[in-house]
């Protein structure tokens, strides 16, 4: 079973980085190597071209910004995302690829809702592991803590 | 974890960074095969004016035959890209930017200043693009951008809008080429002629651009001969085929012939997807600058930054004639907050 929800997810992700390796611009501020989790309530969620924003406060009051893809790949993946998916004030948790230099925000991996729901809105910016479904349930908070665990 | 299932993710993984490493996802179907030009043209207008007396200037269509490639598409698969630059010593994968253990130009398909500039590029990395500062992708790479597409076609112009970038392209058909610009063009200047389903599209003064990010440069003097159809295909859906020829003597050795195709997305349809105007300077807050050696890279603007632009918000850049508290300046009333 577990072999068959790793190739089912692996293939939902598979489409959707199909999509979003390609933006229309590059990724080099973003640490594609570095993978954290943030939680916190969502303050906007901007569907728009080229590139979907989510910005997020987190419970010491910092708003973290981060970058996805463009809205029609969004509609295409599973669960599907418009402009009405996420609303301000719903609490999330965000999986993202850090910007280099510090600065809070970066490119989102997964949005993760009150119900545990993961949606990808990522692009290339960040291609966050599959494991994060796991990773989230045992605690963990960023992927170099997760691998170092196991 | 067993045995089986460390293979099962390492298969998976394998897949996956496969998938990752191709610039654009492989056709649905077989990719058709480029069909090379009759003979050996000079010029991307010798190509064109064979064609068209070669058809007899084509079929005369009127707004009850013009072929209707209506609905929403998007980027299917193509030879074109990287893969005609760039081979792997070993066999390995080439990414979608040209990235890749042991990639290297090829031989004889650039000219040498050509490839020098590319060579440069790549020597410099792949860390920035020139749509970041919102230019259309421009042709060749409105072919090759994976976003939506919207294909009208009158008796008289084609209007084919890619929504990267508000980056139409118009072809006027049974016309004349003219720029009374006295310049480029991103999409560049397009003739063309219907051959009953099939229209045939000459292009020129196209401003110089690139087939993709991280792939050479094209030239001023880059031009096009396209050969687009809608065909069938055995499943019973359609695919927009367009089979094109490179002219570009000052970077290419030889023309080339590629093939692009497109799909119809009745999917963003149904989830009511509608092409909107791309609002690039209003939303876009990454950048160019470059890093500590000199090299061109991209960098993404926070909120409260100088310069930074506010995608929903009440935006002083966008407002800074009118009292920053006045009410109703939001895009969407249920985000009624800026983010400051």
């Amino acid at each position: 079973m577990k072999t068959t929800n790793c190739i089912i997810a692996l293939g939902v992700m598979l489409m959707a980085v199909m999509d979003s390796a390609v933006a229309h611009h590059s990724f080099a501020m973003f640490d594609r190597d570095r993978e954290e989790l943030l939680s916190g309530t969502v303050v906007r969620w901007a569907f728009n071209s080229p590139h979907i924003a989510l910005y997020m406060e987190t419970e010491d009051g910092t708003l973290y910004s981060f970058e996805g893809a463009a809205p029609p790949s969004l509609l295409s993946r599973s669960p599907s995302m418009n402009g009405f998916t996420f609303q301000p004030g719903q609490a999330v948790q965000v999986v993202y690829c850090p910007l280099h230099d510090g600065r809070p925000g970066g490119a989102v991996g997964y949005i993760i809702d009150a119900e545990g729901v993961f949606y990808r809105p990522n692009d290339g910016g960040c291609g966050p592991s599959a494991e994060w479904e796991q990773w989230v349930g045992m605690g963990y908070t960023s992927r170099a803590q997760a691998e170092a665990a196991q | 974890m067993s045995r089986t299932v460390s293979t099962s993710l390492l298969a998976c993984a394998g897949i996956l960074a496969s998938a990752l490493l191709q610039a654009q996802p492989p056709a649905r179907v077989p990719l058709p095969e480029a069909v090379q030009p009759l003979q050996r043209f000079a010029t991307s207008t010798e190509h064109y004016d064979y064609l068209y007396n070669y058809h007899k200037g084509g079929t005369p269509h009127t707004y009850e035959s013009i072929p209707k490639w209506e609905g929403l598409w998007s980027a299917d698969g193509n030879n074109s890209g990287n893969q005609l630059f760039l081979e792997s010593t070993d066999g390995g994968p080439i990414g979608p930017f040209g990235e890749g253990e042991n990639v290297v130009i090829k031989k004889g398909v650039l000219t040498p200043e050509y490839e020098a500039a590319f060579q440069y590029r790549r020597d410099l990395g792949v860390d920035y693009d020139r749509l970041t500062s919102c230019e259309p992708a421009g042709m060749p790479r409105w072919l090759l951008e994976p976003y939506v597409r919207e294909f009208v076609n009158t008796p008289v112009q084609s209007w084919w809008n890619n929504d990267l970038g508000n980056d139409m392209r118009r072809i006027y058909i049974n016309q004349e080429h003219k720029n009374i610009d006295g310049t480029h063009y991103a999409a560049g200047d397009s003739v063309g002629f219907w051959v009953d389903d099939m229209l045939i599209v000459h292009t020129v003064d196209i401003f110089p651009g690139d087939y993709f990010r991280g792939t050479p440069p094209t030239s001023n003097q880059f031009e096009t001969v396209e050969v687009w159809r809608m065909e069938t295909l055995n499943n019973g859906t359609q695919r927009l085929v367009d089979n094109v020829t490179f002219y570009d003597p000052l970077s290419l050795v030889e023309p080339i012939t590629v093939v692009y195709t497109f799909r119809p997305r009745p999917d963003l349809e149904d989830m009511g997807f509608r092409m909107r105007y791309w609002e690039c300077a209003q939303n876009d807050n990454t950048y160019l600058t470059f890093d500590e050696d000199g090299r061109p890279s991209t960098q993404y603007r926070l909120p409260g930054e100088p310069g930074y632009v506010d995608p929903r918000g009440v935006d002083r850049l966008r407002n800074p004639d009118l009292p920053p508290d006045l009410v109703g300046q939001e895009k969407s009333p249920i985000f009624s907050e800026a983010v400051q």
